[in-house]
């Protein structure tokens, strides 16, 4: 009973902040009130993840609210970061109130909505009914939108009114994929409150009509994939990145692309075993994510804007989750502690770029050149962060990546291997080109060196320490809840237990 | 009979719009597609209405009939722009894609595995039309209303398809779709306003600033 009501709280805690927001009437307090509610939503949400990983699912609302252990661990990440981009909002529009470059409104503008988008990513995870989780995607949109232009801009607008069109139009397709979804069961006699639960769907998926479920998959995934920023659906993705606001850039790239890419998670074990376990969906994904890499390392060779290079970074990333999840076996493993992996570094260094951005007024890299001189504590988080996400070992990334390949060689993959090391060959050598000037190079402008305050440098250090640490030992813990995780997705039969080093017995 | 009046004469009003040259015509064009869609349900289940389908009704045709037309007049206005539709694509290629793709429409209808027993065998054929035809506003012509349009024609051609398919849709989903198309446009109506200030006029093709 107690947790049930959780469920509800999670929603509703963040869409309270959000409201308080409209009502205060100062820039600081709004966002010391922002940061207090995620703050709540953080510690309300880790509890139940936690309790949801120990005793299993716990659902709500006639089972309309729903959390397994899927969406537990994707909650518990969203929320990890959620935070930590809170705490970075706090520094980010700190320096730009000191320097009165955020009025009032703004200011109420950015809080109340960039709660409402927690509150809307949350129905996501919550939520049982696929048509609901489809409007948590669409709110999510629709409320993140007018993020990416609290400063307006003629460049902010072009991303904005991008965003809003492709994703709309995409979010578009995959409610017609929910309702080809719904059409499939025809004929099983579910009642109409039951069509669209998951786990419904889950027990009856055998019986569904797998053509219906085929076409239904290929919308979801064109869908859901625009949202995700998969290529070749993922040209609003470098725009809206780049013009957005660090903060609002850290939570687009560290998980309001996951958040998309768990709907399609969902439905995956519902249309192996709906089409016969033919693995028939899995090669789709594998087809997306690889040419999500492909594209992405074409453009990330020709890049001169940091926050443009990080965008096309997120392409490769999702690109290879979902490599990782068309895998399957240790790949979906590999595809979840991915995620977590990805959504830590990229937060960093969206974090670096925003606050260097400030400092340099300049996203140009060759304006930003030899920030480490000017700003050590964000030069070395950009740096490092950076180099855990071309993939440098002994960065967390690094172990993802080396489970997806082994992944791929156990399933025979040899195409899907090569094409994989070679994009990521390509990222490695153009992103270390980037990388090393805009870091060590000579300064060029005359900017004042930076001192970083003790929170700036707790938020380099603390995703960078985990990075390090998750690539080297694994906790217990984590093991099991990406192990429960991952068994949802594959369904068949938990595959193998797998260790941190990748070795499957 | 009347299901089947309905659908015809919404893939007629596609055709019209790929045809319009003028901004304020194609809204009330759109309008009025979105209240024959709204009255669509009740009339598919005349017989046995219930509390349900009146409700949906009732919310569609106030939405899609008089609530959006408003807020596209208003962007229009206070945006003091020429009325015509400045096409990438000329009118008359574009009724030429449009009856193109309606036989498109026809033979993937046609081969689409949904059981429509008690529904129009027009519906799956208008509904992709109607998908169809909102992807190619999109994408061919420059005004940004215009777009907003054709991402309305093509929620109208999905919310088409719901109607005949998953007749058992859950009330609250659908309470929420038809909410977030409100906000989209509510959305999309803002940023044309933005976009207008800032840039003098919201012809999409001049949203070229960030390449690459």
């Amino acid at each position: 009973m107690k947790h049930e009501a959780l469920l509800w709280l999670l929603i509703l805690v963040p869409a309270a902040t959000g409201a308080l927001a409209l009502l205060l009437r100062s820039a600081r307090t709004i966002l010391g009130a922002m940061c207090a509610g995620v703050g709540i939503s953080v510690a309300l949400g880790w509890y139940v993840a936690g309790k949801v990983l120990v005793s299993g699912p716990v659902s709500a609302g006639a089972d309309w609210l729903y959390l397994d252990a899927l969406s537990a661990y994707n909650l518990g990440v969203m929320l990890l970061i959620y935070g930590l981009s809170s705490a970075y909002a706090w520094v980010y529009f700190g320096a730009e109130l000191r320097e009165g470059h955020l009025t009032l409104k703004q200011a109420r503008l950015f809080a109340s909505l960039w709660c409402g988008a927690l509150a809307a990513m949350t129905l996501v995870f919550v939520s049982n009914n696929l048509g609901i989780m489809w409007v948590g995607i669409e709110a999510t949109t629709l409320l993140t939108g007018f993020l990416i232009c609290v400063h307006v801009t003629g460049e902010s607008l072009e991303a904005m009114w991008k965003y809003i069109l492709i994703c709309s139009v995409g979010v578009a397709f995959a409610f017609m994929g929910t309702l080809l979804v719904g059409a499939s069961t025809h004929g099983l006699g579910l009642r109409a409150p039951e069509v669209l639960l998951w786990t419904t769907l889950r027990a009856h998926a055998a019986l569904l009509n797998p053509a219906c479920l085929k076409a239904a998959f290929i919308f979801l995934l064109v869908g859901y994939g625009t949202k995700a920023g998969l290529a070749p659906m993922h040209n609003w993705l470098p725009d809206a990145h780049s013009q957005a606001p660090a903060p609002v850039s850290a939570i687009f790239s560290g998980f309001m692309l996951n958040t998309a890419l768990y709907c399609v998670m969902r439905y995956v074990p519902i249309v192996e075993e709906g089409t016969g376990n033919t693995g028939w969906g899995l090669r789709l994904l594998i087809g997306f994510g690889l040419i999500s890499i492909l594209v992405a390392a074409a453009f990330i060779l020709f890049q001169h804007d940091l926050k443009r290079l990080l965008a096309y970074h997120s392409v490769e990333h999702i690109g290879i989750i979902t490599l990782g999840l068309g895998l399957g076996g240790l790949g979906t493993f590999a595809a979840l502690f991915h995620t977590l992996n990805h959504s830590l570094c990229k937060t960093l260094a969206f974090f670096a770029a925003g606050r260097l951005g400030q400092m340099f007024g300049t996203h140009d890299m060759g304006k930003l050149a030899g920030a480490m001189r000017v700003a050590p504590v964000w030069g070395m988080g950009l740096f490092g962060s950076l180099l855990a996400l071309i993939g440098l070992a002994p960065f967390a990334l690094f172990m993802s990546e080396l489970q997806i390949l082994k992944a791929a060689v156990d399933n025979g993959a040899i195409l899907a291997l090569v094409l994989f090391l070679f994009g990521a060959g390509v990222v490695f050598v153009g992103a270390l080109g980037h990388a090393i000037p805009l870091v060590w190079g000579k300064t060029t402008s005359t900017v004042q060196p930076v001192r970083a305050g003790a929170l700036e440098t707790l938020l380099v250090v603390v995703p960078l320490v985990l990075l390090l640490v998750l690539g080297l030992w694994m906790p217990g813990p984590l093991q099991t809840a990406l192990n429960a995780a991952a068994d949802i997705i594959r369904h068949v039969d938990p595959v193998s237990a797998v260790s941190p080093g990748g070795v499957t017995p | 009979m009347m299901t089947d009046l309905i659908l015809m004469l919404v893939v007629l009003t596609n055709l019209k719009l790929l045809a319009s040259s003028e901004l304020g015509a194609s809204i009330r064009v759109v309008a009025a597609q979105g209240v024959m869609l709204g009255l669509l349900p009740v009339l598919a289940h005349v017989h046995d209405l219930s509390l349900h389908f009146a409700v949906l009704a009732a919310g569609t045709v106030a939405l899609k009939g008089v609530v959006f037309p408003w807020l596209l007049f208003r962007a229009l206005r206070e945006a003091e722009i020429t009325r015509e539709v400045e096409p990438y694509v000329g009118y008359i290629t574009s009724i030429l894609v449009g009856v193109m793709a309606l036989a498109a429409s026809f033979w993937l209808g046609g081969r689409l595995p949904v059981s429509t027993v008690e529904a129009s065998s027009l519906l799956a054929p208008s509904a992709l039309f109607s998908i169809l035809a909102g992807l190619f506003l999109i994408v061919a012509r420059k005004r940004a209303v215009n777009q907003v349009l054709g991402f309305l024609v093509m929620e109208n051609g999905i919310y088409t398809f719901g109607v005949g398919i998953v007749a058992e849709m859950p009330f609250l989903v659908e309470l929420g779709v038809l909410l977030d198309a409100f906000v989209a446009v509510f959305v999309m109506g803002i940023a044309v306003y933005h976009i207008n200030r800032e840039f003098d006029h919201i012809e999409t093709n001049r949203l070229d600033r960030l390449k690459g």
